[in-house]
């Protein structure tokens, strides 16, 4: 896990690196309620945001410990910015290796999208220097300062 | 051997008597599911939980099942389904082995949670919930985080108006399922039980707040976190196991 020190007092980035198995989503789940009660959100934001995290570490295929993960969560003021993108695994070749396309995996990325839509306000997908990027942006809604 | 076997034993069933020969496979086994979901009763997790993750397995281990190999179905299935309940159990390891601090305090957040949200008239955030229960912000969120698979009271435990959850949502889908459309939401909803399957409606096909889905069904909001967590947990498992299964 690795702590940079904030560009302003309201900026703060974090990154937390694990194996892509279940059983680590917890780190980043903890990792983005931590930030989230940072950006002064409240409960059902922050129940959300953790929500949120699980559909983004299984944007790639079903987590399946053969790959790593790297979570990049962003605080400025009162908007979380979460960015996971899958690594492989360490000694395994430099691209991602390719995502699971089958119709049920389809269909589950699909369900992740729908599900994002209402949880966060928004979301995307996008390869950044040949590895797949899940990202998404959620902002404390107005009137709950 | 059953007829069952006997009859998937033969060269070149059309597919859809294949697909008939296994789905009586795994209707005539479903008991069997049911039994090894009791052997792992009362370890946090509930029953109708267990009969459902042993029932997905069980469909699995019809998929996979090859007639031709000298094993019982039975055999066969035993091991898939016990497995998977292991796995299930490992899987929401770190939760159960939480400690019983966090335990007493996510039922102090679960109360002050409530009358706060009474009081303020809206939902609470982390840092009053710390002050109302006296804890740091740090030790609100670890609790929170083991309350997504803590048990704090069962979907027929009483509220304080004395209506259970169950009673609250009604019975079946509470005529949700005719007003949705086809998306895969909707289809993978299916999958859920029918309180499940409500309370992921109203969050995500009405819009509810985790808040207002709980004070419209009595209950409080951590429960409905939890739920929540638990049902997309549920889909996602139900398209992984689709997914396995076309690799095979």
């Amino acid at each position: 896990m690795t702590y940079r020190e904030p560009r302003t007092s309201e900026y703060e980035v974090i990154e937390v690196s694990f194996p892509g198995s279940v059983e680590f989503v917890v780190l980043a789940r903890f990792t983005a309620a931590t930030i989230g009660a940072r950006a002064g959100f409240d409960l059902d934001e922050i129940d959300d945001l953790r929500l949120a995290v699980d559909e983004l570490s299984v944007s790639f295929g079903p987590l399946d410990g053969e790959t790593s993960l790297r979570f990049e969560f962003f605080r400025d003021g009162d908007t979380v910015s979460v960015r996971c993108t899958r690594e492989p695994a360490p000694g395994a070749p430099g691209e991602s290796p390719p995502e699971r396309d089958v119709i049920n995996w389809q269909q589950a990325r699909e369900l992740s999208e729908q599900l994002l839509e209402e949880l966060v306000t928004v979301h995307g997908r996008e390869i950044a220097n040949g590895r797949s990027v899940a990202w998404l942006k959620k902002q404390r809604e107005a009137g709950k300062a | 051997m059953t007829t069952v076997h006997a009859e998937l034993s033969d060269r070149g069933p059309s597919p859809e008597k294949e697909r008939a020969q296994r789905d009586e496979l795994v209707t005539s086994h479903l008991g069997l599911a049911h039994q090894l979901a009791r052997r792992f009763s009362n370890r946090g997790e509930s029953h109708e939980d267990l009969v459902q993750v042993a029932s997905l397995a069980l469909v699995k281990a019809a998929e996979r099942f090859d007639p031709d190999r000298e094993i019982m179905f039975s055999t066969f299935a035993a091991a898939g389904i016990i497995g998977e309940l292991k796995r299930h159990f490992r899987d929401r390891g770190w939760a159960v082995r939480a400690p019983r601090r966090l335990q007493e305090l996510l039922l102090e957040i679960g109360s002050s949670a409530d009358r706060l949200g009474q009081e303020l008239g809206r939902t609470p955030k982390v840092s009053e919930l710390a002050k109302a229960v006296g804890a740091s912000e740090d030790d609100v969120l670890e609790a929170l985080e083991a309350g997504q698979s803590y048990r704090t009271s069962s979907l027929d435990a009483r509220d304080r108006e004395g209506q259970s959850m169950a009673e609250s949502l009604g019975s079946e889908d509470g005529g949700f399922g005719h007003v949705e459309n086809h998306s895969v939401l909707s289809f993978a909803m299916e999958q859920l039980s029918p309180r499940d399957h409500s309370i992921v409606h109203m969050r995500f096909v009405e819009g509810l707040t985790q808040s207002e889905i709980a004070a419209r069904l009595g209950v409080s909001q951590m429960q409905i976190s939890r739920l929540l967590a638990e049902s997309l947990r549920r889909l996602r498992v139900h398209f992984d196991m689709q997914d396995e299964s076309a690799h095979h």
